[in-house]
């Protein structure tokens, strides 16, 4: 998969509403491979929306979102999970681990799917992130920083074309940031991918190559 | 781990719950199967020479028939009659024989000769072989059914008090008859060897082939009386309107009443087994129905967020599959099971009353078939309770 086209997009929400200027909504834009995209806009802005069309899980837009030419209405639920294992990353906003599981375990569980990263290169990561310690604790007994940088593992353990971080850092302070940013475009590089990076301000530390505002 | 996850929120009480209902059903309905398969030898069984539903009607003998007054003779339309009902198949002519038959046997030393007489019905009613039942013309050797009350009145009335010898079924069999045949005007006669084929219990009468009795009355009757019983081919022997059709029209009912009603009754009482086992059955598809689809109404967060991380969907149906089928086939094995004890339980007084043991595959089929369809049907519900939490 190389580019990702939104033609005339706009959250169903907005269609009775007179919205401000958007370099997203409403346009003809196309994401690549190989760049770097921040997304920035005030909260309300429809940034976790514009994550949730891409990867699926919401449908409530109006006009057209193509992956390559294939309008991504009209992909099944099983090509949509082959995309998930195969071709996009996302890390949500909400995280959505699983508290029973511990951070190690959660990590494992898209791992052992993908069959992505090896059991000590997971570690290295927990390692450069600072959270070696935590390996073991269940994911309801860290903080939200501890959880946001397991998330972040966790979403980098696939091969994936595009990967969209919604609000990555939200809950990391400016050291974190750089390493998980460092992280994340080392990985990116070396997969030829490009990243989507939503931001209310606090955005990761990544040099992007094209800042769209919603 | 996916199990770890999608585990939780199972309520073991209602999976228990299933399982009983389920094993309830199941047994009532294997249980009901089961004993219909074995008792209903009793009644089937016991005479291979005619089948249940057939039934032998005759006129009730009165004074005036006593007298000559009365014609004890079916005629024509009185047997069209008959066929009209809605509950005959067919209906065959029992015919006499139209000549004298004198029978003799020698035993050892002595010898004994008896008057006796003939009646056939239509091959179509017997169920014998053919090779047992076909009379050659020409052969001199004549197949013969006896009525087992023959052999008993003969054996524990007759025999003992002229101190005669008793006589077995398979002894019976193997004596030779020697058959004289006369003409009433004594000019026409003839000797035949008959051969007993066998013993009924429900045929009250000395049984030739329809074949031979045509060809014997053709060489020695005179006339061609009308038939004074009829064999009927019924839909449903224990069906009340034969009862009131042959109350009302005088008609007696011979051989074992007992028996074909008998039947009908064990028909009646399985089939209400059968449904009430059958609704139980239901009733415990709709709790593990509705039970799975609580578990995952509950758990539908964590199925979205599987899917959300690319999990295909049989990978996070199995583990709910897998509890339905395991749920399920314990229900199964404890009902066979079940099934198998009352079944050892209930067999010797059975075969006591003369049942052979049926076959157990037509229950251990349907048990098969019942816990497949349920299996079945939770797993495709399963399947699509996870794809509807795609979104």
């Amino acid at each position: 998969m190389n580019t990702i086209t939104l033609e005339n997009t706009l959250p169903r929400v907005f269609a009775s509403e007179q919205i401000p200027h958007s370099e997203v909504w409403k346009t003809t834009l196309s994401f690549s491979r190989g760049n770097l995209y921040l997304v920035e806009a005030a909260s309300g802005g429809g940034k976790s929306s514009l994550c949730a069309y891409i990867f699926g899980a919401r449908t409530d837009y109006e006009g057209r979102i193509l992956f390559d030419d294939t309008n991504i209405s009209t992909l099944s639920i099983g090509r949509w999970l082959e995309l998930r294992r195969r071709h996009i990353a996302y890390l949500p906003q909400e995280l959505s681990l699983f508290p029973e599981l511990t951070a190690w375990e959660n990590i494992q569980l898209k791992n052992r799917l993908t069959g992505y990263a090896s059991d000590k290169m997971v570690a290295h990561w927990l390692e450069q992130l600072g959270i070696a310690s935590r390996r073991d604790y269940p994911a309801s007994r860290l903080s939200i920083g501890q959880q946001q940088r397991v998330a972040i593992i966790r979403a980098i353990c696939q091969p994936f074309d595009f990967l969209l971080l919604d609000e990555p850092v939200s809950h990391l302070d400016a050291d974190n940031n750089r390493t998980a940013a460092h992280l994340i475009t080392e990985e990116a590089q070396r997969q030829g991918a490009a990243i989507i990076s939503t931001s209310v301000g606090n955005h990761i530390d990544l040099n992007y190559t094209h800042r769209l505002h919603l | 781990m996916i199990s770890k996850i999608l585990r939780k929120n199972t309520s073991p009480g209602r999976i228990i719950g299933f399982i009983l209902s389920n094993f309830i059903g199941l047994a009532i309905v294997l249980g009901g199967l089961q004993f219909y398969s074995d008792a209903s030898s009793i009644w089937s069984d016991t005479d291979s020479f005619i089948r249940t539903d057939y039934l032998v009607v005759n006129k009730k003998v009165t004074s005036a028939s006593t007298l000559g007054q009365s014609d004890m003779g079916f005629s024509e339309a009185e047997i069209a009659d008959i066929e009209a009902q809605p509950w005959t198949r067919s209906v065959g002519r029992f015919t006499a024989n139209d000549f004298r038959v004198n029978a003799s046997v020698q035993t050892g030393s002595r010898g004994m000769s008896t008057y006796m007489f003939f009646e056939s019905i239509p091959d179509d009613f017997i169920d014998v072989p053919r090779a047992q039942w076909q009379y050659r013309p020409g052969s001199g050797e004549v197949p013969i059914i006896l009525s087992k009350d023959y052999l008993t009145l003969y054996n524990f009335g007759f025999a003992s008090s002229a101190g005669l010898p008793q006589l077995s079924e398979g002894l019976m069999s193997s004596i030779p008859l020697t058959l004289t045949l006369t003409s009433d005007d004594d000019t026409r006669t003839a000797t035949l060897t008959g051969r007993v084929a066998g013993f009924s219990n429900r045929l009250n009468t000395i049984l030739v082939p329809e074949a031979f009795m045509q060809e014997a009355n053709a060489r020695f009757g005179t006339r061609a009386p009308a038939p004074k019983r009829l064999i009927i081919d019924v839909s449903s022997p224990g069906d009340v309107a034969i009862k009131q059709y042959l109350e009302s029209h005088d008609l007696e009912l011979a051989g074992d009443k007992s028996a074909s009603s008998a039947a009908f009754l064990l028909k009646i009482i399985v089939a209400i087994v059968l449904a009430i086992g059958i609704v139980i059955t239901l009733l415990s598809l709709f709790i593990l129905i509705l039970s799975m689809s609580l578990i995952m109404e509950k758990n539908r967060d964590k199925l979205h967020a599987l899917l959300m991380l690319g999990y295909p969907v049989r990978t996070v149906q199995r583990p709910y599959s897998t509890l339905v089928t395991a749920a399920a086939a314990a229900a199964l094995l404890l009902a066979i099971a079940t099934t198998f004890m009352l079944r050892a339980y209930y067999l010797p007084p059975l075969k006591a009353l003369g049942a052979t043991s049926g076959g157990t595959l037509t229950m251990l089929l349907t048990a098969l078939i019942l816990t497949t369809a349920i299996i079945i049907t939770n797993i495709a519900l399963i399947k699509r309770r996870v794809k509807k939490s795609f979104r």
